[in-house]
Parts: C-alpha cells; structure tokens; sequence
C-alpha cells in the first residue's frame, strides 16, 4: 500500500505578519515557516497506517525551494520519501492551479490513498485536496476525525455542521484531516538523523509537462490588509448565578452564537 | 501564559551567525550532521519545550512530588514528559551512536537543555540527571559498569541522580562521612552513610534509579584527597543487565521548597536497612576530581537553567506589557482618551531592555563556552585543547554565578512588569521567580564560584587562564574597532577590559605577598566585575557579526538593527558600574574581612 500525504509549507501563525509595500501581498522577510499544523494531522495519522498495517509514505509538497524543510520534518516523523515539486515564486498561487500540478504529480507517485490536512493555515482556501481528488477522479472525504484502512476501503468519520457522518470510501481515496483525528508526535532524535539520508525525489513543472502559466490563473489579489484588532473583552458583574445567566443571555441575544 | 519562550531567530543567530558552528562539522564525530539536523533538533525541542514542559509547568509545582512514608512520587505530568524525552532520544542527544546517542555537538545540547528548562526546570532535572550520572560512567567507569548503566540511562528507562551533599558536608565536601568497605567477596563495596538534598533522588519515573555517590574508603586520608567515587543503583542490576533485588537505599523524605516543587528532592539512607552495594568508578581517593568534570557541565547547566529562567519570564512580561492598558503619553492630558499598553512607556521598556539584555550576553556567553567545549573534545590539536581547557576553567564560574545572580534580577524585572499582578501565583513569572532563586545556590553556592574563580582560576598556570580569555576579548575588541559604528562601544569594552587586567595585577600582587585572606575577601565583587566584562564582550561580538549582516544588505534588518541597540544599552548602563566595581576592588575594601563575628 502507498499512502501519499500532501504537505504545504507556510507561516508560522504565530509570526507577527506586515503587508509588504505592493500592498497584495505578505511580507516573507523574518517569517517562520512550518508544516501546515492539520497537515501534521495528515501525516500522523499516514504513520499510523503504516505501523499497524504497512505501507509506503510518501510525502509530498509543492512550493519553493525551502519546501524541503517540512518535508524533512515528516520524514523525522517517520515517512518514507519526499517529493518536491518545485514551483516559481513564493506565494501568490491560486488553489486551483496548484491542485492541476499537485494531481499530475501526485499521480507520478501511484497512491492508493492520499492524505492532506483539511486546509492550510495560510489562505484557509480548503480546496485544493478536494480538486486534487476530482481532476483524479477519485473519491474524497473531508474534515475527517476518525479513519480505519484495509486494503480495499477507507471507513472515515467526517465532520459536518451540527454532527457527523460515517461513510466508506474504496481505495484509491483522498481524505483530509481535521484536529481530532490523532495527535501528531514530535520528531526524534533518531529519526531526524534517518531523515537526512531519505530520499527526496525531485518533480519540476517541466518534467510532469505542465507549464506555470495556469499556477496563479483565475485569481487576482487586488489587497491585503491586517484584520481589525479590536477589544470586545467584556467582564460581567455579579455572583455566580447572575454571571451565569447574564453570559448565557449576551450569547444568545448579543452574539447570537446560541 | 506566554506561549513564547525564547527568541529561536536570536539561537540561531548566535548559532550560526556569530559562534558559526558549522565549523564543528568538520569533525568526524559529527560528520552526519548538517545545519539541517541540528535546526530539526532545536526546533523539535522548542516544540516540546512549549507544548509539553510548559503546560506541566504551574501544575507541577502546584501538585509537587509526594513522598507517603516510604515512596517518592513525581508529579503527574511528569510521566508524560519522561515519556516523550525517552522516546525521542534527549536523554542522550550528544552521546556517541554506540550508547544510543545521535552525536550532537554539546552547543545543541546546550540550546536544546536551555528550551527544556525555560519551559520547566523541574522537570528537565530529571532528565538531565539521568544524563549526569551517565556521563561519569562514561568518562571514568570500567567496560563492565559502562556495559551495566549506559545504554539504559541515556536510553531513559532509568533515572540519575549525582550524591555529593550530606546534613554536614555542603560547601565542604571534604568532611563527608559517608563509607565504602570492600566487601569480603564480590567486587563491589558495603555504603553507609546518609546523602542529602539529592536531586531526582527518588520517584516513580524509571524501574530503577543510579546513584554517584561521593564516599570514603576505609583508610582513605582526610580531606578532599580522601574521597572516592562509586555508584550505588537503588535496585542491582544483574550481569546480563536484568533488575536484580532492592540495594537498600532507602528516601527518609523530600524536601519542602521554596521552589522547583515538582522536582523530588531527597535525602537518602545507603545501607542503613540491610546491606547497599557500590561499584568503585576510576580510582580510589579520585573521586572528587571525576566529579568536577561532570560538575563543570552541571555549573554550566545551572547557568542554563538560570538564564531559560529568565527568557521565560521576559517573553511573558513582553507579552503583558502589550496587552495591559494604563496610563498616558506624559504629554498627554486628555483624560478621555484611552489609555495605552504599558509598553508605550520608556520606563517598562526600559525594564524589558534589561532583561533582554542579560539573556543575550547570558546566552552568548554560555554557547561560546559550549561551541568551545565542543573544540575541545574533538580537536587533535593539543595546545588548541589546551586554549579550550583554559578558556572553560575561567568562564564556568562566570557562567554559574553570574548568570544565575543576575537571571534573578531579570525574572524581578519581569514580575515588576507586570505590576500587583506578578505578585499573584496566577501568572507564571512568581514561580519562575521561586524556582529561579535556588541556582545561585546549589552547584557550590555563588560565593564559593567567586572564591574558584580569583582563588584557583586567575592564579592557574601563573595566569594562563585569564591570559587566554584576556587574548580573546582582545581581538574581538579589535574586530569591533574597524567598524566605525561600534568603535565607541568597543572603547567602553577595552576601558573595562583594562580595568580588569590592572585590578588582577594589583590583586595578585596582595595574594603573592601571602595575605590570603585580604585578597580573596572581595571575590564577589570581583567576579561580577569580571562577567560583566565576559557580557559586554559578548554583547560587542554579537553587535559586530549584526553590523556585518546590516552592511551586507541582509533581510531582516529589524533583528540586526534591536540586536545592534539592545549591545549599545548593555554597554552603555553597566561597563561604568563595572569600572566603579573595579574601583573598589583596587581599593581592597577589607571591612567585612575585619568586622569581628561578635558586632552582629
Ligand atoms: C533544590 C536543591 C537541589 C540540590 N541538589 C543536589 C544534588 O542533586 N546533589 C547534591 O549533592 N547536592 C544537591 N544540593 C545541595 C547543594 O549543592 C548545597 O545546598 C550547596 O552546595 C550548599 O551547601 P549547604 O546547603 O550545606 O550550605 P553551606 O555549605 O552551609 O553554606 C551556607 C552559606 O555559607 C557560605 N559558605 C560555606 N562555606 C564557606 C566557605 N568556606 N567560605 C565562604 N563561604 C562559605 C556559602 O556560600 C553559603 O552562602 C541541592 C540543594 C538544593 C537546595
């Protein structure tokens, strides 16, 4: 069985982040980039696959050059391989033109599953596993919180609003990973040096055939700008009972959340 | 709580950018490494630093370890965090591959140990105990001890602990009475005696737990020379490496403390119940000097712990100092305008400078001793080994005493950021603050550090030690000179510097004329004289590699141009302190020395 999991490099949330001088964009300069946490997920849980029942993971991310060091990561959390498909530039990539490279790519690899967090933390598109999927013509689930594997079918949990549902999938299949699915395990000393000899294939647009015309098509960014900081911190008086009930209240009433 | 704990860019500044530790690649020992590996590995540690040690931090102290009667219990959480650090390898990141190490050089580990401990000291102290007691056996037990306890304490299945404090030997290890007799059959010793205030002494982390134990032979000379080395498991371990029976060390209690509560303090009894076995390390009335070695590391680690401390706090009062709204501009008088984030304020940035400061000069010294320990254990080079020897035997007592002195300022700096609030348990910076107090004292208390450094380190070798560190600052003063922008605070440096050599001068002409007394009774004033020109040079190396990085156009000129001012305020507020200090060194104030004991 070879699972293939999709990872995406992006910025550490935590980063304090500017909007560079084009004003479309974010600044990159002193930005620390991560393995996107969900993918983390995805990952995870491809390990766990292997460990009980066996198979190849094949970790896979397209991007700049720097993309190399979230693979790495995987790979010291156990994975198998890398492949980098290399991509010009460094952001500014629209969903669905990064699934049309991410499809021929991820083909190359032969899955019989594939694996990708439930969106990256980055533009939160949510899409591009789900397109990845269709242009393979596979089936998919997304926001997936629980998932059993044989060698012929997928059985996932997946999340929807106000409850759940079970459903089975046959291989080859795309699923993504929501939070609750596993926790991701930190990188061992041991593995990050085993990470090091493992082997990274190298994937261009060239040699899948595509060109990079179609990677930023369909989107244009006209601006982009910090979220509003506001202070909406509010302290209620009271005892106990009051408190209560008052908060209950403004989360009905106020916020409408109830 | 802050999730931020430390300033990875800033590690990695001084990683690469000033002590360029690439160039230990070069050696064989750690010719599989990359700056790849040892990125992964601090940023894996950082990782669960901030995300395993840190959330276990309050509720360590809060539930402590628990001793019923006869059993010590380490806080609940600890038994994740033991389990995470054994499954990922760091109880033996720089030991070699053939013990289950992965062969880092000790400036990871130093980095990695100082993530640990800013997210939980206690909790690292196990860790490290285990790594301590290793390391002895390592360096100076036989094939058949090494074969015993190695691969199962770096491999953390079991604990460490290192036994030198008894009820009436602390400082004065000289008069311990604790005995091994040689057993009339079998290779090993009978130990009697009583340890106290032993780290991870006791707990339920690990099936077993080995104990170093200072002792004396039977017939040994009094005094210092007289003291031996052996290792004492608390359950025997059988030749082909299975547990064997309970080797009667018995916990008579753990300690109540003001700090590092989740950390099982405790006082031993070896063979009061029943018969305590204990293998000889090295040789006999050598023991002592094995357990400097390692205690040469553990002074450097309390220095460690001492700084994580204080980057800890920092980071939650930075944090703070954003979030809290009081006051105004001065210049403003419209009481209804809104108030502003106390950061605005020149006076608590001033108390965050002081902070950051310390941690960086902290910071750059301690990786300078581990990037020059590292040299030292892998060149071939016997006068290079010898420079590096020297340079360490003169820094570690600054790395101990100063920084653990000072990161208690810093951590006071941070709780007063955070106003009637940080006297309150529900922020951390209290309890940083409690647990920080106790580095000043254990490792030999700082006076005793102050009395190593201008008792046995100045006068080493007729000043070879201070000479090699002396030649040191000086070319990087040099270095820092030819940049125009730095040239003022290279002055500031030299001046101090001067101040220095001309204050040991006049000293050792008072310790030569044989009036031992006078000329070691100001030993701490010396000392802080001396680290903190151990910290502006610091500060002046890193300013210079900043200057360079800005002058070759690099990114993020904001990291370079902070790093540049936060040298500037360093230098410019404590070099003419330093100069006062060495004014009243040169003065040989003696009243303390001649207060008569009867006056208080
Ligand atoms: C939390 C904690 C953990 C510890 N862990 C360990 C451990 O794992 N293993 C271990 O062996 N020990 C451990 N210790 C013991 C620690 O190392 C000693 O407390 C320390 O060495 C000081 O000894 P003491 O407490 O007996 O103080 P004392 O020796 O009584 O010293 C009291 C004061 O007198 C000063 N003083 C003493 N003698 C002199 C002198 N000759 N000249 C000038 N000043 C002097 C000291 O500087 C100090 O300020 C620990 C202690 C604590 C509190």
């Amino acid at each position: 069985m070879k699972i293939v999991v999709l990872v995406k490099r992006v910025p550490d949330t935590a980063s304090v982040f500017k909007v560079a001088s084009d004003g479309r964009s974010v600044e990159l300069d002193g930005l620390k980039f991560v393995m996107s946490p969900y993918d983390e997920h995805a990952v995870e849980e491809a390990i766990r696959l292997k460990e009980k029942m066996g198979a190849e993971v094949i970790v896979l991310s397209a991007g700049p050059p720097e993309c190399k060091e979230v693979i790495r990561s995987a790979l010291a959390m156990g994975a198998d391989a890398g492949a980098h498909l290399l991509l010009p530039g460094d952001t500014g990539y629209a969903s669905r033109g990064v699934a049309e490279a991410l499809a021929v790519a991820a083909k190359t690899l032969e899955p019989d599953l594939i694996l990708a967090g439930k969106q990256a933390v980055d533009d939160d598109a949510a899409q591009v596993p789900e397109r990845v999927a269709e242009l393979l013509d596979l089936p998919h689930a997304s926001i997936v919180t629980r998932l059993e594997c044989t060698a012929t079918a997928v059985t996932v949990d997946c999340e929807v609003e106000g409850g759940q549902f079970t459903a089975e999938l046959p291989l080859p299949a795309l699923v993504t990973a929501q939070k609750g699915l596993n926790t991701p395990r930190y990188p061992t000393l041991p593995n990050i040096m085993k990470a090091k000899k493992k082997e990274i294939r190298e994937l261009t647009l060239d040699k899948l055939g595509l060109s990079g015309d179609r990677l930023a098509a369909g989107m244009t960014v006209t601006a982009m700008a910090l979220p509003r900081q506001q202070r909406l911190g509010k302290i209620l008086d009271g005892d106990t009972a009051q408190r209560v009930k008052e908060l209950v209240r403004a989360l009905r009433e106020d916020e409408k959340v109830l | 709580m802050s999730d931020k704990l430390a300033d990875m860019r800033f590690i990695r500044f001084l990683l690469y950018e000033v002590n360029k530790i690439e160039e230990l690649l070069q050696y064989p020992y750690h010719e599989d490494h990359s700056r790849e590996t040892f990125d992964m590995a601090i940023d894996a540690a950082y990782d669960l630093a901030r995300e395993v040690f840190w959330p276990a931090f309050q509720e360590m102290d809060r539930e402590g370890a628990v001793f019923d009667g006869s059993h010590v219990a380490a806080p609940k959480a600890m038994h994740e965090i033991w389990r995470q650090c054994k499954e990922g390898g760091w109880f033996a990141p720089n030991v070699c591959y053939d013990f289950g190490g992965q062969q880092f050089p000790l400036s990871i580990l130093a980095v990695t140990s100082f993530l640990f401990s800013a997210g939980n000291s206690s909790a690292a102290m196990y860790v490290n105990g285990a790594w301590g007691a290793a390391h002895l056996i390592e360096s100076f037990g036989n094939e058949d001890l090494k074969a015993r306890y190695l691969q199962p304490l770096y491999g953390g299945e079991w604990g460490g602990t290192m036994a030198l404090t008894e009820p009436d030997a602390g400082t004065s290890l000289g008069d311990i009475t604790t005995t091994a007799v040689k057993a009339p059959d079998g290779d090993h010793y009978l130990i009697r005696g009583t340890k106290r205030f032993i780290s991870s002494g006791d707990h339920d982390l690990a099936e077993n737990i080995i104990h170093p134990v200072l002792v004396r032979l039977e017939g040994a000379p009094p005094g210092v020379k007289g003291i031996s080395l052996v290792v004492v498991p608390k359950r025997r371990v059988n030749a082909d490496g299975t547990l064997g029976e309970f080797n009667n060390v018995v916990t008579a209690g753990i300690e109540h403390k003001m700090g590092l509560r989740g950390q099982a303090t405790a006082t031993l009894m070896f063979g009061e119940q029943g018969e305590c076995h204990g293998w000889l390390i090295g040789e006999p009335n050598k023991g002592l000097s094995y357990m400097f070695q390692l205690m040469n590391h553990a002074r450097v680690f309390t220095g460690i712990q001492a700084v994580a401390g204080a980057s800890a706090a920092y980071h939650c009062a930075v944090q703070y100092a954003r979030e809290r709204l009081q006051g105004r501009e001065i210049t403003n008088k419209d009481p209804l305008s809104p108030q502003i984030p106390i950061i605005s304020h020149a006076d608590v940035r001033r108390m965050l400078l002081q902070q950051k400061a310390f941690i960086e000069g902290a910071l750059g010294m301690i990786l300078f001793c581990a990037k020059v320990a590292d040299r030292m254990q892998n060149t071939t080079d016997e006068e290079e080994k010898k420079t590096c020897n020297l340079l360490l035997e003169t820094l570690t007592p600054c790395c101990k005493a100063h920084v653990s002195d000072e990161a208690f300022k810093s951590i006071t700096a941070a709780l007063q950021c955070f106003g009637g609030a940080g006297f309150c348990e529900e922020f951390p910076v209290a309890q940083l603050l409690r647990d920080n107090k106790v580095f000043s004292i254990y490792e030999g208390a700082n006076g005793i550090q102050a009395m190593d450094l201008l008792g046995r380190k100045v006068p080493m070798e007729a000043g070879a030690a201070v000479r090699a560190l002396m030649t040191e600052i000086g070319k990087n003063i040099a270095e820092a000179s030819a940049l125009e922008a730095l040239k003022p605070l290279a002055d500031k440096v030299q001046e101090v510097q001067n101040a220095v050599i001309d204050v040991t001068m006049h000293l050792g002409a008072i310790g030569m004329s044989g009036e031992v007394n006078l000329y070691i009774c100001n030993a701490t004033a010396y000392l802080a004289m001396f680290s903190q020109l151990v910290m502006g040079w610091q500060h002046l190396v890193q300013a210079t590699a900043a200057q360079q990085a800005l002058d070759a156009g690099a990114d993020d000129a904001d990291f370079y141009k902070a790093k540049l001012e936060t040298a500037r305020f360093y230098i410019n507020t404590t070099m003419p302190h330093t100069l006062a200090t060495a004014q009243v060194l040169k003065a040989v104030e003696r009243t303390a020395l001649d207060y008569p004991p009867d006056w208080f």
